[in-house]
This record gives C-alpha cells, structure tokens and sequence, in this order.
C-alpha cells in the first residue's frame, strides 16, 4: 500500500515538473519584458496562405488570408481555392469576433479551437513573465487567453510557439522560412488530437 | 469655381462611362435566345481564366490564374496553375480533387448538394441560367456587351452568393463572371482564349 501511494504521489510529481525544468531550460538573467511576434505586424501587407489541413484522417484545403486591421486587431478569412468563404474572424485585443462561418462548422468545439489557435498565432505582443535559454535559443514564457506559452528565438528570428498545459505540449506553432518578418512556412501541429494545419505563403 | 465645374463633369462622365441601362424585354429576349442557342450548340470549351478575389479589408484582390475545360453535357474541370496547382475534375458521379499533386475524390452521385453545383458551374460556363425558378434575372446594356444579373431564390445557395453576374459580348459567349456574397465581398473571373468545340484530348479529363 505504502509502495502503491509513493509510486502514486511520484508520478503526480513526475507529471507536475514544469516544461521549463524538463526540457533543461536554463533561467536567463536577461529582463526582456515583451514578447514579440512579427509575422503578422505590417498593416500595409495582405498575408496570403495555401492552407492544407490534416484533421484524423480526412484532408482539407483552401486559402488563409490574414491582415492586421490597425495596432491590436487582426481579421482572418479561410476560403476554398475557387473563392468560396468558409470562414471568417476578427480579432481585437483578445476578443473574438465571427463575421461568417459555414453552417456545418458553427460548432462551440470547432470556434473554441480556431480561436484559441489563431489568437496566438497572431498575437504581436506579449508580456514575459519568465526569460530562459537553451544553448543558443532564446526562450520567454508568457500567456495568451490564460494559457501558458512558450517563444522560442533563434538569435532573433521566432522559429516556435509552444502552447503548454500541465507541462505537456498541446500545441506547437512552427516558422519557417522567415524572410523580412514574413514566415513562408507555418505548421500548427495539435498534440492531443489528430489536427494539423500547414500554411505556405504564396 | 471652375475646379468645382470639373469636378462635376468629371463624376458625371465617370458615371456615364460605367453605366449600365436596363434592357427592354425586347432586347433581354433576344440576348437570351442568342445565348440559348450558342449554348445548346457547345459541345466543349477550353480557356485560360484569371480570378480575382476581392475582400473589402485586404490592399489587392488576391489573383490566381489557370485553365478551365467543359465537356457537355456536365464534365467540368477547372484547374488553377499559378499560384498554386489545384484542379477539381466534375466527372459523372465523381468529383476528383488534385490538390498540389494530392489526389482525392468525392461521390456525389448521392449528394444533392454537389449536383447542383455540378449543374450550376456547367450553367455559368455557358451562361445559359436563365431559369426563373432559380434565379431573379435582370438585364443590362453595357457599352457593346450585355450583363445579366441572377440573383438564387433558393436560400442554401443565397447564403453564400447574393447574385451572379455574366458578363456577354455581342455573340452571346462569356466574358466574365462575378459572384458577390452577401457581405459585398465578391470573386471575379475574366476569361481568355476561350475555344468552342475544339477538340480536347481525352487526358485533360482522366485523373
């Protein structure tokens, strides 16, 4: 019995390190206070995605369009190739607002994760509540819609987005291909479910 | 005052040089049977096509361009070359997705909803949508050509299009067609080297 609770109260503790400790994140002494995502920043850019999404096993294609609307706010559109709107969102501050949306997919479930997924996506600045380093990443902690994330900076260029709960990654945003604060390849990839959103500029 | 006589004149000629008048029935019969009867006569078209997608919010219109083939009475296959590759293939009771050389199919035998869609883009190819039931038409003289507005009665299709326009020259055949979404936002497509009942090679529609 003894045996079964301290194996018991040694997984909790297991389980309860934090992703920091974990993953050998060494705390900087740095006091950066702003975490800052670039991709989406200009307002005179029309950010424009071939999208492919994996969702199990069935796949999904179309068009993202993104465009920052003024200094907080973000309006992003899904389309099918031929035009069509499957959705469409607005973002300010950090609220969310659907302009339209298929009948099909107007679902609570659905319009939790697209929104929580694309609010820190797009997200351009942040406070840091916590400054690490891992060899030559630059790592701050921080939250958005009361979830812990974590950017990491290669030098300066944002390669990912960690969105962590209970320690354990739930999803993470890939960059890729960076050029003049515009990502030409972005991955979101879910951990808990099989859900997976591929973006290429074009 | 002189600026403000310019002025006047130049929104005045702006709005003559766009206008549109509306058709008698007279000339709104006669566009429809030339379109009717050309349609009836198209055994296959090819053509290039350049869409452009507007949303009120962005700078530019975002443009893709490609190439679309008809076959009557309903094989379609509209496929997008640049910017990306992307063709949807309307064959019997299939619809065959390539998506960037991922294939795909999807049955629509049994899907009320895609043969109508089958139907409707075979219809806007040719033009010939003239049907009441479906549709509030209205007609328009514009410069040497003719615009047709149809606006769907039906619900499910006006949810996503509020109205499509056809744009025809002076023989009845498709310059161009609109379609606008209830928000105003709308997709635009201007063909060119358009071909009536030229031969198309068999592979243009095998997936």
């Amino acid at each position: 019995m003894r045996y079964l609770l301290s194996s018991i109260s040694l997984l909790i503790m297991v389980s309860c390190v934090s992703y920091p400790k974990k993953n050998n994140f060494v705390k900087s002494e740095i006091n950066t206070t702003q975490v800052y995502n670039p991709y989406f920043s200009n307002v005179t850019k029309d950010y424009v995605y071939k999208a492919n999404l994996e969702f199990y096993k069935k796949k999904f294609s179309g068009i993202v369009i993104i465009k920052k609307i003024s200094d907080q706010e973000h309006r992003l559109v899904f389309t099918t190739e031929m035009g069509n709107k499957i959705f469409d969102f607005s973002f300010y501050k950090n609220t969310f607002k659907v302009n339209h949306i298929l009948e099909d997919m107007n679902k609570k479930i659905i319009l939790n994760t697209l929104q929580r997924d694309f609010t820190s996506l797009l997200k351009e600045y942040n406070y840091s509540r916590a400054n690490f380093l891992k060899q030559n990443v630059k790592i701050q902690e921080t939250k958005v819609l009361d979830k812990t994330h974590f950017y990491f900076y290669d030098s300066t260029t944002l390669t990912k987005i960690v969105r962590v709960d209970n320690g354990k990654e739930k999803v993470v945003y890939y960059f890729s291909n960076s050029k003049n604060s515009i990502a030409q390849q972005i991955l979101i990839e879910h951990k808990n479910i099989k859900l997976k959103i591929h973006l290429k500029g074009i | 005052m002189n600026k403000i006589v310019y002025f006047i004149f130049f929104i005045a000629l702006g709005t003559v040089a766009t206008a549109q008048t509306k058709m008698s029935h007279q000339e709104a019969e006669v566009l429809k049977s030339k379109v009717k009867n050309t349609a009836d006569k198209t055994q296959s078209i090819s053509s290039n096509f350049t869409q452009y997608k507007h949303l009120d919010f962005l700078s530019n219109d975002i443009e893709s361009t490609g190439k679309l083939y008809f076959k009557a009475p309903n094989t379609v296959k509209w496929e997008y070359v640049k910017p990306f590759a992307y063709s949807v293939l309307f064959k019997g009771e299939t619809l065959y997705i390539n998506n960037e050389g991922d294939k795909s199919n999807v049955d629509i035998g049994s899907n009320k909803l895609f043969k109508e869609l089958n139907t409707l883009i075979a219809a806007s190819i040719k033009g010939d949508m003239f049907n009441t039931d479906y549709f509030a038409i209205t007609y328009f003289k514009k410069d040497k050509n003719s615009e047709v507005h149809f606006a769907p009665k039906d619900p499910k299709l006006s949810d996503f299009i509020k109205v499509f326009h056809i744009t025809f020259n002076s023989n009845g055949d498709v310059l161009e067609l609109k379609m606008v979404e209830p928000s105003n936002d709308y997709t635009q497509i201007i063909f060119s080297n358009r071909e009536i009942n030229k031969v198309i090679p068999d592979a243009v529609f095998a997936q």
